[in-house]
């Protein structure tokens, strides 16, 4: 195929790196380089989702209101993003920085929507339709140099369906995910992007107990691609507050998940553990 | 969103070979002919209208499954169409709403001896008063896995069916009626199967719609008991909560399908909770989910009672009842006060 | 993977189809990823137009992006908020059923699940006079339940016959049979429903693990894949359609003898919401109250963990005694 100056330009030079997209949670000099990719496993209530939006929501605000200003493709395959608290967390970060007199441009419904156009949505339905989507993509990815990172929610949605149609052979069941991991490397040399996907935790055998349910699931050409893993999980409680009502800043404060971001991208292996809870403005690191 | 064919009643291996011939959606398939698509997929021309045939069910726009949706309103002229069982315990019958619900799956649960297999029994009988005397003249299939069917006493009951109903008659419907209700047409009108263990009861209950067809007067199935089968020679107790989840939607299927009855009775078990023991009904929580109605049949001293536990009219209702010689009744009258009473006391310590 | 056939595009005859498998393309897939100016000269097409077919193609089978704006847009105007009818769930909820999303609810066997459906289903046909589905799969379904709480609402009867009208009900028992129902609902048949009513605001699915359930543990790939099915079609019904999806669950016991919804991990990811609905224990044995607690186990709105009380009653209660009930309400929690 052949390729405009200006192409090859936002191709290779311009996009942004998101090293420093979280200092909080990434190893010291440890955050995702260019074509690197960051999976967040675990299971149902230990924050993924929150986490997620963070990060989203670091990439599109402006520069001004302490975020990094980049474009950002969210590949939604759980059919799970929720616009209406993703504009919550915007819009409360957005009130944090006019406050600190940041930044005040403008009115609060332009910021947010100059925040929102920053985001493409695009919903798939089967892995065969996420490897064509992501063909797809690469048009948005030459053409828009300020895109840099790719979503996608979740990675492990079609791993049922793809094992049930694969049949007996393992690797018919991988062949689909495998595609889309080679896809995907391509991409990630080819523009420079960083990619971000969630793995929803399984469970393999309904007898033993769930010792290796951390352990990586999904097909090799994705696990090789996996730079950094951040696992997420919940701190327990030590007494459960269930009787009390009542939804004081104060209770949510005691709900704490803690994250362990493991790091192979610089050859050394990299180890932090950091713990946040969820506030109505989103994540907030402890 | 197009729709996978793994999503239809097909064989998973028939699925795999549409999948491998690139036959991913149902909508490959609309306008295939079925030779085609058997020598496309290497399937049998069988194989192949078979598939296209669950394709067009749905069909985006097609009616043929638009027959199964209902308004309320339907639902209702046709629930009032349905005449229940009456039980000859009148209390029992204002609790359950005028008697046993066709259409509905019914458990009885309770220990052994209060009186389970009596109130099979009796509905067994009950099931087949002919309707001029208010009952639905029906026919029942009895499915015994305990052994525990005793033709003597459905004698016993039949006769004093009969008995009643031969007092009540008043016109000449009624007489006729009576000519052919008799303990011999009773025992011929109840099929009786015997189910040694849970793997025949499952082949039962699975040839069972055949037989419904050919018996399209059969209001009433019952199954005593649906526990027993399954508390012994299960090691893989997440297989039995399989089996018997399959089971339930079997039977709740037929009900409604062929405006039957079914009455299951279960066992009790102990649970510890918190320290205490409590007896509650077998085969697991999840099995509850089972029954549309449960019933729990239990002594309270020297008396029985019949506690409503669960319903869809969501009515709790606690009442008292005996059993004679003649079968499961109200208790007399000179103790029913005490009963009336001592259920507004429950319902007090209960709110 | 799509497989390629004559006709799916402008300009991809039967020749051209022929050629390119005779080079190893055969799915959509081997198009796009292939280098089209090598294939052209092979399959002796030009590549202009081997470029046309392979962009046609790709437009047909990815999925188009949207800007985030756009689709917030569409969202504010497009979200309702149904209340249950109940004031104590509705606070769970903040404050009510969405549109777009799945809100479930689990518990044991005589929690109030399926009471707490009929009110809801009465409450949306009556009060909002809009169309609901009821897809009942445990046989639960009573439609003098339904009449019942309407009568307490209304004495008019013309008026609980229209609001009976507005409830679509199917009865199924199997998961086949649920999942045919749930694409033809997305294929048109919920916009026909609408017919001689307000449009359909929700789809209640009681309860989706008895259907399910059967098929799970043991040799559990098919049934995880026909869970997952459902679970997609229900989301992209409740999104496209702006319906809300409420479904029910039944639940187990961990080890610790925690009570917790049903259907296991995969599926804790798919409702939005979460409700767990538990009898309040007491020391009698058989209890007939109708006091049943609601505890909030998943929600992206309100801290988790909440609970409140409410009386399985409020549906059916006569609006005179209304504000009683209210005050015991109060007390209750």
């Amino acid at each position: 195929m052949t390729e405009s100056g200006a192409q090859l330009f936002a191709r290779l030079e311009a996009r942004r790196c998101l090293k420093d997209i979280e200092p909080q949670m990434f190893p010291e000099d440890g955050g995702p380089n260019h074509g690197e990719v960051v999976e967040l496993y675990g299971t149902e209530g230990t924050g993924k989702t929150e986490l997620l939006y963070h990060l989203l929501c670091r990439c599109v605000l402006p520069v001004a209101s302490g975020g990094l200003e980049v474009d950002v493709v969210f590949v939604d395959t759980d059919y799970s993003l929720d616009m209406l608290r993703l504009v919550s967390i915007l819009d409360s970060r957005l009130n944090a920085a006019c406050s600190t007199g940041l930044s005040c441009s403008g009115s609060d419904e332009a910021a947010l929507r100059s925040c929102l156009s920053r985001l493409l949505v695009v919903h798939c339905s089967s892995s065969s339709q996420l490897v064509l989507t992501l063909h797809f993509l690469e048009t948005s990815l030459s053409s828009r140099p300020g895109l840099a990172l790719l979503l996608i929610d979740s990675i492990s949605a079609f791993y049922w369906l793809d094992r049930c149609e694969g049949g007996a052979s393992i690797g018919k069941q991988e062949e689909k995910l495998s595609k889309c991991a080679e896809l995907l490397g391509r991409l990630l040399r080819d523009y420079r992007i960083t990619v971000f996907a969630t793995c929803h935790t399984i469970r393999r055998s309904y007898t033993g107990p769930s010792s290796d349910d951390n352990r990586p699931y999904l097909c090799r050409p994705w696990q090789r691609l996996v730079t950094h893993r951040l696992l997420c999980s919940r701190q327990e409680a030590a007494n459960n507050m269930a009787s009390t009502a009542g939804d004081s800043e104060e209770q949510r404060r005691r709900r704490v998940f803690t994250v362990h971001c493991t790091s192979s991208s610089s050859r050394t292996k990299a180890y932090r553990s950091s713990s946040f809870y969820v506030s109505d403005g989103g994540v907030k690191f402890i | 969103m197009q729709r996978s064919v793994f999503s239809l009643s097909l064989s998973p291996s028939v699925k795999r070979k549409l999948v491998n011939a690139g036959f991913q959606f149902t909508n490959d398939l609309l306008h295939l002919k079925p030779v085609q698509l058997s020598k496309e997929a290497t399937l049998s021309q069988l194989e192949a209208l078979e598939v296209l045939q669950a394709v067009r069910k749905e069909g985006g726009g097609g009616d043929a499954g638009a027959s199964s949706s209902l308004t309320a309103l339907d639902l209702l002229q046709k629930e009032q169409d349905l005449r229940r069982i009456v039980t000859f315990s009148s209390q029992l019958d204002a609790a359950l709403g005028g008697g046993l619900p066709v259409g509905k799956t019914t458990e009885i649960c309770g220990a052994p001896g209060v009186g389970k297999t009596q109130l099979c029994l009796q509905l067994a009988v009950d099931v087949q008063v002919p309707q001029c005397f208010g009952g639905i003249g029906g026919q029942v299939v009895y499915i015994d896995t305990e052994g525990s069917f005793l033709l003597q006493r459905v004698v016993d009951i039949a006769t004093a069916a009969v008995q009643h109903c031969s007092l009540l008659v008043e016109d000449d419907e009624q007489r006729v009626a009576m000519t052919t209700f008799t303990v011999e047409t009773i025992l011929s009108n109840t099929f009786l199967v015997r189910c040694h263990d849970y793997v025949e009861l499952l082949a039962e209950l699975h040839l069972l719609p055949d037989f419904l067809s050919d018996h399209p007067r059969v209001r009433l199935l019952v199954i005593d008991s649906v526990a027993f089968p399954f508390r012994q020679h299960f090691e893989d107790l997440s297989q039995r909560t399989r089996l018997l989840n399959g089971l339930a939607q079997q039977l709740i299927a037929m009900a409604t399908s062929h405006n039957m009855a079914v009455l299951m009775t279960n066992q009790m078990t102990t649970r510890l909770r918190g320290g205490q023991s409590q007896q509650v009904p077998a085969l697991g929580e999840t099995w509850g989910h089972a029954p549309t109605s449960r019933l729990l049949l239990h002594w309270a001293g020297s008396r029985r009672l019949a506690a409503i536990f669960k319903s869809p009219d969501h009515t709790g209702a606690t009442v008292q009842y005996q059993i004679t010689s003649e079968g499961f009744r109200d208790i007399d009258q000179s103790e029913q006060t005490h009963t009336v009473q001592s259920t507004a006391s429950q319902r007090d310590t209960g709110h | 993977m799509v497989v390629l056939r004559e006709g799916m595009c402008p300009g991809l005859d039967e020749a051209l189809v022929r050629d390119l498998r005779a080079a190893g393309i055969t799915t959509v897939e081997d198009v796009v990823s292939s280098d089209i100016e090598e294939l052209a000269q092979r399959c002796t097409v030009s590549y202009k137009a081997l470029f046309a077919i392979r962009r046609v193609l790709l437009a047909q089978h990815a999925a188009f992006p949207v800007s985030g704006a756009d689709l917030y847009e569409e969202l504010l105007s497009s979200t309702a908020i149904l209340s249950t009818g109940n004031p104590s769930l509705d606070k769970l909820l903040d404050p009510g059923l969405y549109t777009g999303e799945i809100t479930e609810l689990s518990g044991g066997p005589g929690s109030g699940k399926s009471q707490v459906c009929f009110g809801v289903a009465v409450h949306i046909s009556y009060q909002l006079k809009q169309s609901v589905i009821f897809i009942d799969t445990t046989g639960g379904l009573t439609a003098s339940r339904l009449l019942q709480m309407l009568q307490a609402e209304t004495s008019n009867t013309e008026e609980q016959m229209a609001a009976l009208q507005r409830i679509h009900i199917f009865r199924l028992f199997n998961v086949f049979s649920l999942l045919d129902c749930l694409y033809g609902l997305r294929g048109g048949r919920l916009q026909q429903a609408c017919v001689g009513g307000g449009s359909v605001k929700a789809v209640i699915v009681d309860s989706v693990s008895a259907v399910i359930a059967p098929l799970l543990g043991g040799k559990q790939n098919e049934g995880m894949s026909l869970m997952i099915q459902v679970a997609g079609v229900l989301k992209t019904m409740a999104k496209d359609f702006n319906v809300a999806a409420l479904v029910t669950n039944h639940v187990t016991r961990s080890v610790g003898g925690e009570v917790q919804p049903g259907l296991g991990a995969s599926w804790s990811h798919i409702p939005r919401t979460r409700i767990l609905l538990e009898r309040q224990e007491r020391a009698a044995d058989i209890s007939h109250s109708s006091v049943r607690s609601a505890t909030l186990i998943k929600s992206s709105r309100r801290p988790c963990h909440i609970r409140e009380q409410f009386d399985l009653q409020w549906w059916s209660r006569s609006k005179e005694e209304s504000s009683g009930k209210r005050k015991r309400d109060e007390t209750g929690s």
